[in-house]
């Protein structure tokens, strides 16, 4: 029996290792979101243009013409199918073996399943998840490839295929397309003497411009850093216009939304205890080795309790200054209460800790103007730094020993 | 005379010659007769001095409203463009807007012929000013266009640049036939090298002599850009409504 799981296992080894090799050139290159533009397919031009049909003659003719492109594209394509289709079949294979030696039924085996039994059958301890043991069905593994990008004729499917890089070039010229539109309307409103349009404004503060690493994985193409240079100095120039709302498909098509503002638009609704008053506990403040949890009560009379003890737990100045700061800032300072549990580390880590518990529940009964102005105080941002361990051969982290020449 | 020599020869033999490694459609047996045939009704085509009437698309007015006549200062003046000018204006030059004409119709007949055959269409535009109206232009009559930076080997190099077997143009049109002030195109050189026929608006400060279809006229207005399109996306259109004719008949 243990012979046997043994010879089974290496069966999926072997299945294994081409897949995770090949898996983590996947991974770099994710391409999910652009699986439509590349299918092994060819891709029928579906556009509804006259003229588009006015192109697509060849298929008209007579004789039967396929260019010398389209032939080498079409064996090419043909190779890669049998390839794929080869392993899909070894893929099977692996997989009724997995279900096997998991004492499951192979035909109800699921890729999850299959995730589990790597994970049990190969446990792994290395860091990085794409070089761990796995399998998954070869369509995930192997990149996607183009689409033929011309008809029979040889004849290019986009009008700026011979620029190299048509679908950064197309973007650009939608770009210019749109500038121009929105000159042409501003035109024709000043002309009318029209008000502009009151609910048409085009809100950008809570997202960016993708990066050009993102772009490129939008467009499928490698572009320069002059050319994505060029991309951001084109679209900022288009929101700039004054209608620049009616082209906010097309602009947003090339902004991602900001995540950590998001974050922080999320401000929890506080909750209420048997006395009716609401209250807001924040859990894991965490400043150098301190940690805790803060709950803050309104309304309130300014009463502060750390570990059961008033203000007074804190005996130095400066932490004291520390803990009231949030409440100061925010002229809080007797209109909520204050209750907070703490371990660890000095008075300067505890108070910092307790300073960004206080601020934090504090958001949930401020206005969004002050919620603004903390975030500008710096009252939202954690504080991650940690003692820096010393360093042999010197006293401290960063201390030297006295220097002296001689 | 160079140039009447080229153009003659790409007139004349775009049919039967096929160019080194060229990608163009290779027809697949066909009946001997029909081809015959083909090739009488293509004979008669090419025969007709201007079978698509382009010569009714413009006049000689319409030029000059458009500043086709507009050459650049007389100190920038190129020799060979000579035998084109009319004469100077307060230092500028002026085109003979009726041997503009004359080329211009040569140009465009040779469009509509190419267009007829199914032949690839490339427009080229180096001026910032006028790219966006080019690609639009091309984009409409179903043709392509390149009015970026010309990365070398597109056209000597193309199976490299694109990775695979890549049919390459089968009639370059440049707009402007210059990359900067002083500089020629590469794409001119490379077509030349490549035997792609070429069409090209040249202005006094330009070389015509490696293009196969030179036409004097006014490079940098955008009126005159925008004549020049409207002219060649009308000859496009002309010879593919005819070879839709052709091809439905004879199906």
């Amino acid at each position: 029996m243990y012979f046997n799981s043994i010879t089974m296992s290496r069966v999926i080894i072997k299945q294994l290792l081409p897949h995770t090799k090949s898996f983590c050139v996947t991974f770099r290159n994710p391409t999910v979101s652009n699986v439509f533009n590349y299918s092994t397919k060819v891709t029928t031009t579906n556009s509804n243009n006259a003229l588009e049909n006015l192109t697509d003659w060849e298929t008209l003719s007579r004789k039967k013409k396929i260019s010398k492109a389209m032939k080498a594209y079409l064996e090419r394509s043909q190779e890669h199918d049998e390839f794929m289709k080869r392993q899909q079949f070894e893929y099977n294979i692996g997989k009724r073996h997995l279900a096997n030696m998991m004492g499951e039924d192979p035909e109800t085996f699921t890729q999850k399943d299959v995730d589990r039994a790597i994970e049990y059958l190969f446990p792994s301890g290395i860091y990085d998840p794409a070089a761990r043991p796995l399998m998954k069905p070869p369509e995930e593994v192997f990149p996607a490839r183009k689409a033929a990008e011309f008809d029979e004729a040889g004849r290019p499917h986009h009008f700026l295929f011979y620029t190299g890089k048509p679908s950064y070039f197309k973007l650009m010229y939608d770009a210019a397309e749109n500038i121009q539109q929105l000159y042409n309307f501003q035109d024709k409103i000043i002309r009318k003497k029209a008000t502009p349009d009151p609910n048409g404004s085009l809100n950008l503060s809570s997202s960016v411009w993708l990066t050009k690493d993102q772009l490129e994985q939008v467009l499928v193409e490698t572009i320069t850093e002059l050319e994505y240079n060029n991309f951001k100095l084109v679209m900022q120039r288009l929101v700039s216009l004054p209608h620049a709302y009616r082209v906010k498909e097309f602009i947003e098509k090339y902004r991602k939304p900001l995540s950590s503002q998001k974050f922080a638009l999320e401000i929890p609704k506080p909750s209420y205890d048997a006395e009716g008053r609401a209250f807001i506990t924040t859990y894991e403040c965490l400043r150098k080795k301190a940690r805790g949890d803060v709950t803050v009560i309104a309304p309130g009379t300014g009463k502060i309790t750390i570990n059961g003890k008033d203000i007074t737990y804190f005996e130095d100045v400066q932490s004291r200054e520390q803990v009231m700061f949030p409440l100061i800032f925010t002229e809080m300072q007797d209109r909520v209460d204050i209750v907070c549990n703490i371990e660890g580390g000095g008075p300067s880590g505890q108070s910092g800790a307790i300073r960004w518990g206080i601020a934090w529940g504090l958001r949930s009964f401020v206005d969004a103007e002050m919620l603004q102005k903390m975030h500008v105080a710096g009252l939202l941002t954690r504080d991650f730094r940690r003692r820096e361990r010393k360093k042999p051969g010197q006293p401290g982290a960063r201390k030297k020993p006295t220097w002296k020449k001689r | 005379m160079f140039s009447n020599c080229i153009k003659h020869r790409a007139f004349i033999r775009t049919v039967p010659l096929l160019r080194y490694n060229s990608t163009a459609t290779e027809s697949v047996a066909s009946p001997v007769a029909a081809e015959t045939e083909d090739q009488v009704a293509k004979k008669q085509i090419l025969d007709h001095p201007d079978y698509f009437s382009v010569h009714n698309l413009f006049t000689v007015k319409d030029l000059f409203d458009a500043r086709v006549h507009y050459g650049h200062k007389e100190g920038s003046l190129n020799d060979y463009m000579r035998p084109y000018i009319y004469g100077s204006r307060l230092g500028h030059l002026i085109f003979d807007l009726d041997i503009t004409a004359e080329h211009l119709r040569k140009a465009l007949n040779f469009t509509a012929h190419i267009a007829y055959r199914g032949g690839i269409i490339c427009f080229f535009n180096r001026n910032a000013l006028n790219s966006h109206l080019v690609e639009r232009t091309a984009q409409e009559c179903g043709e392509y266009a390149h009015t970026r930076f010309w990365r070398g080997g597109i056209f000597t190099n193309a199976n490299h640049q694109f990775g695979a077997v890549t049919r390459l143009p089968d009639l370059c049109i440049f707009l402007n036939t210059q990359n900067n002030i002083l500089n020629q195109h590469t794409a001119v050189r490379d077509s030349a090298k490549m035997l792609i026929p070429t069409i090209g608006v040249v202005d006094t400060n330009c070389n015509p002599n490696l293009i196969t279809y030179p036409v004097p006229g006014n490079d940098d207005t955008p009126t005159a850009i925008e004549l020049y399109c409207k002219l060649f996306k009308a000859a496009i259109l002309r010879g593919k409504e005819e070879r839709m004719k052709f091809l439905q008949e004879n199906n």
